[in-house]
């Protein structure tokens, strides 16, 4: 019977525990090193001047991939502005419920043009996979666009 | 019936003694302790192996539900003055964990577990649940190692004893049956999906 409660008793521990360490910030990849945050509305205003460039930003995560967890949404500092942190897939696997969690996220800052077909496609993909409200209207891909991401080595989430 | 040593274990030699270290006995001994060991890592491994190599097709550690409602057409004002009103709409008694305005007409509130992404103009709304798949989740998050840590070496001792158990295993029978004969064709069979992958695939 002792034993029996002694067992409980360290279940309750380790659960306890458990519960502890969730409620705390959680460390993805590789751990922070840059001191200084750039606002992603500064990325976003001026891509090109970052391309390339290792940047930690901050800001809360407001869409996680459903299929993998290998990229993440990262809400700027300005209304209506996110910048997509993407990590290599299986090396980081952010879960579903970081969704309206705040993340200090460190990677590279890639500018890529993408040509209307690619953009049209990655859209399709996208809303696919987001299942959104809104019906798809490829109408308005008619042009070439700027693709702005973090090329994403690490992350805390909190 | 077969001759047996003094530890109680058959004699490999069919009751001859042998001189020497009894090598497949300890082996057999060996396949089978590990086995017993491997066994219940091999079960979680292998569900959750089937589970994520369909990852194209579905979330295997999520089941994510979407429904849809209609509240009343929301404002456009502050921030703070539209999460209040569609919280009292939607009838949701705890403050949100954060909220986001993907576009103009978009209002998204993060509760844990369930985002509420609001049409502002419509009112209509689109309530995205997830639920973690209960045992599936768990095997996932150990299979892929998301607990580092610790679990790495687990993994790494686990992975140690697949090999131990995959050689002896090759050994534990000898003769017609063993390596040297029906096993060795089922051995070369087993390196088929190898030559598949090699010439076809990669």
């Amino acid at each position: 019977m002792t034993t029996i409660r002694t067992a409980i008793a360290a279940l309750a521990l380790v659960a306890l525990s458990a519960t502890t360490a969730a409620a705390q910030a959680k460390d993805y990849g590789k751990g922070l090193t840059l001191k200084v945050k750039t606002p992603i509305s500064a990325i976003l205003k001026d891509p090109h001047a970052f391309h390339g460039k290792k940047v930690q930003v901050e800001g809360t995560i407001v869409e996680v991939c459903e299929e993998r967890g290998c990229w993440i949404k990262i809400a700027s500092d300005k209304q209506f502005e996110s910048i997509r942190f993407k990590v290599e897939d299986g090396v980081i696997t952010f879960p579903l419920d970081a969704k309206g969690k705040l993340a200090l996220a460190e990677g590279v800052v890639e500018v890529n043009m993408l040509t209307k077909e690619q953009a049209l496609a990655q859209a399709k993909e996208m809303h696919k996979e987001r299942g959104t409200m809104a019906k798809f209207d490829p109408s308005k891909y008619t042009k070439d666009v700027m693709d702005v991401q973090i090329k994403g080595e690490g992350a805390r989430v909190k | 019936m077969a001759a047996s040593d003094d530890t109680g274990a058959p004699s490999p030699a069919g009751g001859a003694r042998t001189r020497g270290i009894p090598w497949r006995r300890w082996n057999i001994a060996v396949h089978r302790d590990l086995g017993f060991l491997a066994a219940a890592l091999t079960i979680a491994y292998a569900i959750s192996g089937i589970a994520v190599n369909h990852i194209a097709d579905w979330n295997p550690n999520y089941r994510v539900s979407k429904t849809f409602t209609t509240i009343a057409p929301v404002a456009d004002t502050a921030a703070a003055a539209m999460i209040a009103t569609t919280r009292e709409r939607l009838q949701l008694a705890d403050a949100p964990r954060s909220s986001f305005r993907p576009d103009p007409n978009t209002l998204q509130l993060f509760y844990k577990g369930t985002t509420y992404h609001v049409d502002l103009p419509t009112g209509k709304v689109m309530v995205e649940a997830t639920v973690p798949r209960p045992v599936l989740f768990e095997m996932n998050q150990l299979h892929l190692n998301h607990a580092k840590r610790a679990w790495t070496w687990i993994a790494d001792i686990y992975a140690l004893a697949l090999l131990l158990l995959a050689v002896t295993g090759l050994f534990v029978l000898k003769g017609r049956l063993g390596i040297t004969g029906r096993g060795a064709w089922l051995t070369a069979a087993g390196l088929l999906p190898v030559v598949y992958w090699l010439v076809f695939l990669k």
